[in-house]
C-alpha cells in the first residue's frame, strides 16, 4: 500500500543513517511501524481534484523495502489494475488490453492513478535515507501536543526534487503528525498529515493520510488504511512482473 | 545602325575568341541562377515545413495554454469559430492534445498525442501527404494511429504493430487502450517525430474523456499573398476571449531565421557576382587590348572616339545577351530538375537536420521564380557593362600613334 510505502520512505531511518544514534533510533522506529518485513493492506483512496473527485478501493502488498505490488478492487471500470514495483522499475497491469507495461522514466513524474503522488514518489520513498541526511531541529510542546521536529536535507551529490523535508512526529508514541515537503526554492510543495489513530496490526497508528498539494488549495489525496497485516509469509515470486497476470483472477 | 552592323561582325569575326566570352559570362551566369533557386527553396521548403505540415499560418489558443498545456484549458465553442472562419473564406482545423505513454511489449516511449479532424486537417495542412510508411487515418479503422518518424524507431514497431497507450483521462481515470500503427511519418518537426502521435478526434474524445472542447485550432490564409499579421488582427478581433498567435510569433528563431535568409542569399550572392564580375571583367578587357592594333587604325582613319565607346558596348551587349540566352536556358533547365528531383544533402548533413526544432528535409529541392531567373541574367548584363567602361575609354581616348604599335 502506497499509504505506508510512503511513511516507510518518509519516515526514514535504518542503522545506516548517519549521526546520533537517538534521531535514527526514532525515525527507525517510526519507519518499523509501518514496514515490518512484509505486509498485506486494504485502503481506500480517495481524490478530489478542481476536475474530477474520485475514491478507489485498494489492496496491496509488500516485501522488504523495494517490492510492492497494489491492485485496485474498486470501482469497476478500473478493477483489476495493479502497480508492481521490483527494484528500479514501476509495471503496471491493465486489465482492459491485458497488458503489462514498464513505465519510462518519461512517465514517472506524472501522476499515479490520477492522485497527487507522481510514479516518482512511488519509486524514490524507500531511498530518501540513502538521499538525505536527518536531525533534530525542535523538541518540545506544539500545538498543545509534545513533539520532535526533524529536518530532512538533501546530501549534497543526491539527485532528488525536493529541498528539504520536515517530518513531525509525536514525542511519547513516535507517531508521525505531519510532514512538509519543500520545493527546491524552499517554498512548501505539499503537505502530509497523519491522522484517524486506530489500532492496526495490533499496535496503535495513523489509519489516515491526506497529502496536500500547496498550489491548489482545494485538491487533496487521502489514503484511509482499513486493514493491515504485517510480516505476512510471502514469496518473492510473488512480485514478479509475469506473475501479474496471474494476481488477476 | 551601322555600328551595330560593325559590331555583330566583330564578333563573328573572331569565333573562338567570342565563344570564350560568351561560355565563360553564360556558365558563371546559369551557376548564378541555380544557386539563386537553391536558397529560394531553402526559404520556401522551410516555410512550407512549418506552415503546411504543422503550425499553419495561424493558431488560436486557449490563454495559457501555450504556457501551460492543461489538458482541461479548452476552447468550448469550437463549432462556432469554426464557422465563422469558413464564413470568411477561411479553412480552420481543430486539434485536441494530450500526453502519456506508448509501449509495446519490449520498449516504451513518451507520447504527444493529437487528436484530429481528417477532413478539415486536410483542407489546413499537407501532413496526410507526408507518410513514408503505411497510410494516414482512415475513418474505417478508429483505432489506426500514425507515428512520428523517431519514436516508431524508438518503440522498434511497423504498420500493423501493437500499441498501449496508458495516460490519465480527463476524468482522473487511467486512459488505457490499444492502438495499431496505421501510418510512419517523414520527418516534420523534433517534437512530431520524437513523440507524435495522431489519432482521429472521435477515438481520442473516447480515449481521454473530452466529450467537447479543443485545444488548438490552426488556420490557413485564404490565399498565399494576404498579409499575415493582418489576418492575425482580424483573427484576434474575432476570438478576443481567445490567444491568437501566427506561425511566425510561435517559432520566431524559425521566422527569423527565413527573414534573415533573404540578406543572407544577397550576401552569398553578391560575393558569387563578384567573383563572376572578375571573370566578366577579365575577358572583356582581353577583347579590347587584344584589339589596340585595330582601334588605332580605326581611330587613324577618323573614327570619332564616341563611336568606338559605342561600339565596344555595343559588341558587349550582343555577347551579354547571347550568354544571358545560354544561361537561362541552361541555369532554367538545371534548377528545374533540383526542383523536381532535389538535391540529396543526405550524405553530407547525416539524416535530418533541425534547426530551432524544425526539422529539415535531407532533400534540398530548388524553387525557381521570376527573380531567381532573371536577377543573375540583369546583373551579368549590368556587370558586362561596368566591365568595359575602362577598356572602352582606354580604347576611345587611345593615341593613334601608339595604338598601331600596341603589342
Amino acid at each position: 500500500m502506497r499509504f505506508y510505502w510512503i511513511l516507510l520512505g518518509m519516515m526514514i531511518t535504518t542503522s545506516a543513517w548517519a549521526g546520533d544514534t537517538r534521531t535514527s533510533n526514532i525515525l527507525s522506529e517510526v519507519d518499523d511501524l509501518w514496514r515490518g518485513k512484509s505486509s498485506h493492506a486494504i485502503a481506500t483512496l480517495n481524490i478530489q481534484t478542481q476536475h474530477y473527485s474520485r475514491s478507489m478501493k485498494l489492496e496491496s502488498w509488500s516485501k522488504g523495502k523495494e517490492k510492492s505490488l497494489t491492485k485496485v478492487l474498486s470501482p469497476l471500470r478500473e478493477k483489476g489494475t495493479m502497480t508492481l514495483k521490483s527494484g528500479n522499475h514501476i509495471y503496471t497491469y491493465l486489465p482492459k488490453t491485458d497488458r503489462t507495461i514498464r513505465l519510462s522514466s518519461g512517465m514517472m513524474m506524472s501522476s499515479w492513478m490520477g492522485s497527487h503522488l507522481t510514479n516518482d514518489d512511488l519509486l524514490k520513498e524507500s531511498r530518501l535515507e540513502d538521499d538525505f541526511d536527518a536531525r533534530i531541529s525542535f523538541e518540545g510542546e506544539r500545538h498543545g501536543q509534545d513533539i520532535i521536529e526533524f529536518t530532512l536535507l538533501p546530501k549534497e551529490d543526491a539527485a532528488v526534487v525536493w529541498g528539504k523535508i520536515v517530518l513531525e512526529v509525536e514525542a511519547k508514541r513516535h507517531l508521525p503528525i505531519k510532514e512538509v515537503f519543500y520545493d527546491e526554492d524552499m517554498q512548501v510543495s505539499r503537505t502530509f498529515t497523519f491522522t484517524g489513530l486506530k489500532k492496526l496490526a495490533g499496535k496503535i497508528r495513523p489509519s489516515v493520510l491526506h497529502i496536500a498539494p500547496a498550489d491548489k488549495p482545494n485538491e487533496y489525496t487521502e489514503f484511509i488504511f482499513q486493514e493491515l497485516t504485517l510480516n505476512i509469509p510471502i514469496s518473492d515470486s510473488f512480485f514478479n512482473k509475469s506473475a501479474l497476470k496471474r494476481h488477476q483472477r | 545602325m551601322n555600328i551595330l552592323k560593325l559590331s555583330l561582325r566583330n564578333t563573328s569575326r573572331n569565333k573562338q575568341r567570342a565563344a570564350v566570352t560568351i561560355l565563360s559570362m553564360a556558365f558563371a551566369c546559369s551557376m548564378m541562377i541555380l544557386f539563386s533557386s537553391m536558397m529560394a527553396g531553402m526559404v520556401v521548403g522551410s516555410e512550407r515545413q512549418v506552415v503546411e505540415m504543422n503550425m499553419g499560418d495561424i493558431q488560436i489558443h486557449p490563454h495559457g495554454y501555450l504556457d501551460d498545456p492543461d489538458i482541461y484549458n479548452r476552447i468550448h465553442h469550437s463549432q462556432a469559430i469554426l464557422t465563422q472562419l469558413q464564413n470568411m473564406g477561411i479553412n480552420a482545423s481543430p486539434r485536441l492534445y494530450a500526453f502519456g505513454l506508448m509501449a509495446t511489449h519490449a520498449t516504451s516511449s513518451g507520447a504527444s498525442l493529437r487528436g484530429i479532424d481528417l477532413h478539415r486537417e486536410k483542407r489546413v495542412t499537407k501532413l496526410y501527404q507526408h507518410v513514408a510508411k503505411g497510410s494516414w487515418l482512415d475513418e474505417a479503422k478508429p483505432k489506426a494511429v500514425v507515428l512520428g518518424k523517431k519514436m516508431a524507431a524508438t518503440l522498434g514497431v511497423d504498420i500493423g504493430d501493437e500499441l498501449i497507450f496508458i495516460g490519465q483521462s480527463a476524468d482522473g481515470f487511467m486512459a488505457n487502450d490499444i492502438f495499431t500503427v496505421g501510418g510512419i511519418l517523414k520527418s516534420v518537426s523534433d517534437g512530431i517525430d520524437r513523440s507524435g502521435v495522431f489519432m482521429l478526434m472521435p477515438t481520442f474524445r473516447t480515449l481521454m474523456a473530452i466529450p467537447e472542447g479543443v485545444h488548438e485550432i490552426i488556420l490557413r490564409k485564404p490565399n498565399p499573398h494576404s498579409d499575415l499579421s493582418r489576418l492575425t488582427e482580424q483573427i484576434k478581433q474575432l476570438v478576443p476571449q481567445y490567444e491568437v498567435k501566427n506561425w511566425k510569433q510561435l517559432m520566431p528563431v524559425v521566422a527569423r531565421m527565413l527573414e534573415t535568409a533573404d540578406a543572407q542569399t544577397m550576401i552569398m550572392l553578391t560575393i558569387t557576382y563578384i567573383a563572376v564580375a572578375s571573370i566578366i571583367l577579365n575577358a572583356m578587357l582581353m577583347t579590347v587590348f587584344e584589339r589596340m592594333h585595330e582601334f588605332g587604325i580605326m581611330k587613324a582613319i577618323g573614327v570619332r572616339p564616341w563611336q568606338i565607346v559605342q561600339m565596344i558596348f555595343a559588341e558587349t551587349i550582343i555577347q551579354a545577351l547571347i550568354a544571358s540566352a545560354i544561361a537561362l536556358m541552361l541555369g532554367w533547365w538545371v534548377s528545374d530538375y533540383f526542383a523536381v528531383h532535389g538535391i540529396d544533402m543526405s550524405i553530407i548533413m547525416d539524416g535530418s537536420v533541425s534547426i530551432g526544432g524544425l526539422a529539415f528535409d535531407p532533400v534540398w529541392y530548388t524553387y525557381i521564380t521570376q527573380g531567381v531567373l532573371l536577377t543573375p541574367i540583369a546583373f551579368l548584363i549590368i556587370i558586362a557593362l561596368l566591365a568595359v567602361v575602362y577598356p572602352a575609354w582606354k580604347a576611345a581616348w587611345v593615341n593613334p600613334i601608339d595604338a598601331i604599335h600596341y603589342q
